[in-house]
């Protein structure tokens, strides 16, 4: 034999070595044409590959499906209890802008007037007691005194009727017991507004010559000096002249939404006591 | 007989799982190319000539399928399990050290070989491909080889392959 059966194999590896060596140098330097058999081991590789990267894709989709959604849970919980901290971030501003436009309006009101005022902040509400009254935050400490008249921005809440030194109690408008000079903006026709519980109001003592239409809306007449004229007291909701009397029954809803009174602004008057 | 009948579809097979499940677990970082330390196992442990046809196939089946320069794998391959041979033949080629080190060894070669062909054909450098990515993939390799060359005992007697060298030679 002409090489030793020794060194065989290392002749077969130089042999291949340099096979491959001359096949690298040609494909390098040429582009040729893929060969049949790559061609061959190409159209093999592709549904082999294919076979495999869709089992791989069925694992990974059941993995993120099923076994990830322990994360997704996490991150579940930690999205809600983040989304009810905003929530209540959010809530804390929407209320802060509504005060401040509540306070804003209460303002307005206070520059429009020319007694000195009071803010106050509504601490409760009497709402199953047959006396429709409030409670309010500020009291003689800040010059408030029994009888004095309470705003809002809507109109007229009602008067003072207990003090303390830091909290006061407001008699309703609807109180049966509350009575505001008023007067019907459009036919200037005067009478006493008084309370009706929750009917709303009644405007007594209006001679059954005037002409008084829904809708007309009655203001303070400012004849007893407890409440500045002209301030908005309710609207006419109905008118009725039944019966042989003099005057007429005059149903009047109040301007002032009672139930949603937050911040009031309570009038000091000009002859009254000053702090 | 059944070597030459199966290995060349056990082989397509490994190098598309190489390509496909094994790149996973790579994260796209290294190539874990379990291939190289098919050839030098066939250098360790095979006869030439079934060592031989092992390696071309192998490289034929990169070239065809990963490769962009046909051949490359080809050549490569055939130096590793030239390499492989002469020193299985030299020293014990059981120890799981020397497997490793062998095996990091001859990756390394492969890259700077790789570098040195792009280097001499297409005048790119890519001497920064080598801490990046040759480095830690010999580093691998070499810590996997061990117990893959264990795997491949078990599929050698499975195939009836007999060793070309007794396994406590020295």
């Amino acid at each position: 034999m002409l090489i030793p059966r020794k060194y065989l194999p290392l002749v077969v590896v130089a042999f291949l070595l340099l096979l491959s060596l001359v096949v690298l140098s040609y494909s390098a330097v040429r582009l040729s044409e893929t060969g049949f058999l790559r061609k061959m081991i190409l159209e093999a590789a592709v549904p082999v590959e294919g076979a495999v990267n869709k089992t791989i894709r069925a694992v990974d989709d059941a993995w993120k499906r099923y076994i990830f959604l322990v994360g997704i849970e996490d991150e579940n919980r930690r999205l809600r209890r983040q989304n009810a901290a905003l929530s209540e971030q959010l809530n804390r501003y929407r209320e802060g802008y509504l005060e401040g436009m509540r306070l804003r309006k209460i303002l307005d009101l206070k520059e429009g007037l020319s007694n000195k005022a009071v803010t106050a902040r509504v601490v409760d509400h009497s709402r199953a007691s047959l006396f429709k009254t409030i409670l309010i935050n500020k009291g003689t400490a800040e010059g408030l005194r029994v009888g004095f008249p309470v705003l809002s921005d809507q109109g007229v809440v009602g008067r003072i009727i207990e003090t303390a030194w830091h909290a006061s109690q407001v008699l309703l408008l609807t109180d049966g017991n509350s009575n505001i000079d008023g007067m019907i903006q459009r036919s200037r026709a005067q009478g006493i507004l008084q309370g009706a519980g929750s009917a709303g109001c009644l405007l007594k003592y209006i001679s059954r010559a005037e002409e008084v239409l829904p809708g007309d809306v009655v203001l303070s007449s400012g004849l007893t000096g407890i409440f500045p004229k002209g301030l908005m007291l309710g609207v006419v909701t109905g008118a009725t002249r039944a019966g042989d009397g003099l005057f007429q029954k005059i149903d009047v809803a109040p301007a002032v939404n009672i139930e949603k009174l937050e911040e009031v602004l309570a009038l000091i008057p000009e002859t009254g006591n000053e702090k | 007989m059944t070597f030459y009948l199966f290995s060349p579809v056990l082989l397509f097979l490994l190098v598309i799982l190489q390509v496909t499940i094994l790149d996973l677990f790579s994260f796209g970082w290294i190539g874990m190319e379990i291939s190289i330390i098919v050839v030098i196992y066939a250098g360790f442990h095979l006869d030439a000539f079934r060592g031989d046809i092992l390696s071309f196939l192998l490289g034929f089946f990169m070239d065809c399928l990963t490769s962009t320069v046909f051949g490359c794998h080809l050549f490569l391959y055939m130096v590793i399990y030239g390499c492989s041979m002469i020193v299985g033949e030299r020293v014990y080629a059981g120890k799981p050290s020397l497997i490793a080190f062998f095996t990091a060894f001859c990756t390394l070669l492969k890259g700077m070989m790789i570098i040195l062909i792009y280097r001499f054909f297409f005048g790119s450098n890519l001497l920064h491909e080598m801490p990046t990515f040759f480095v830690p993939q010999a580093l691998v390799l070499g810590l996997l080889s061990p117990i893959l060359f264990n795997l491949f005992q078990r599929f050698e007697v499975l195939l009836n392959v007999e060793d070309r060298q007794p396994s406590r030679r020295i």
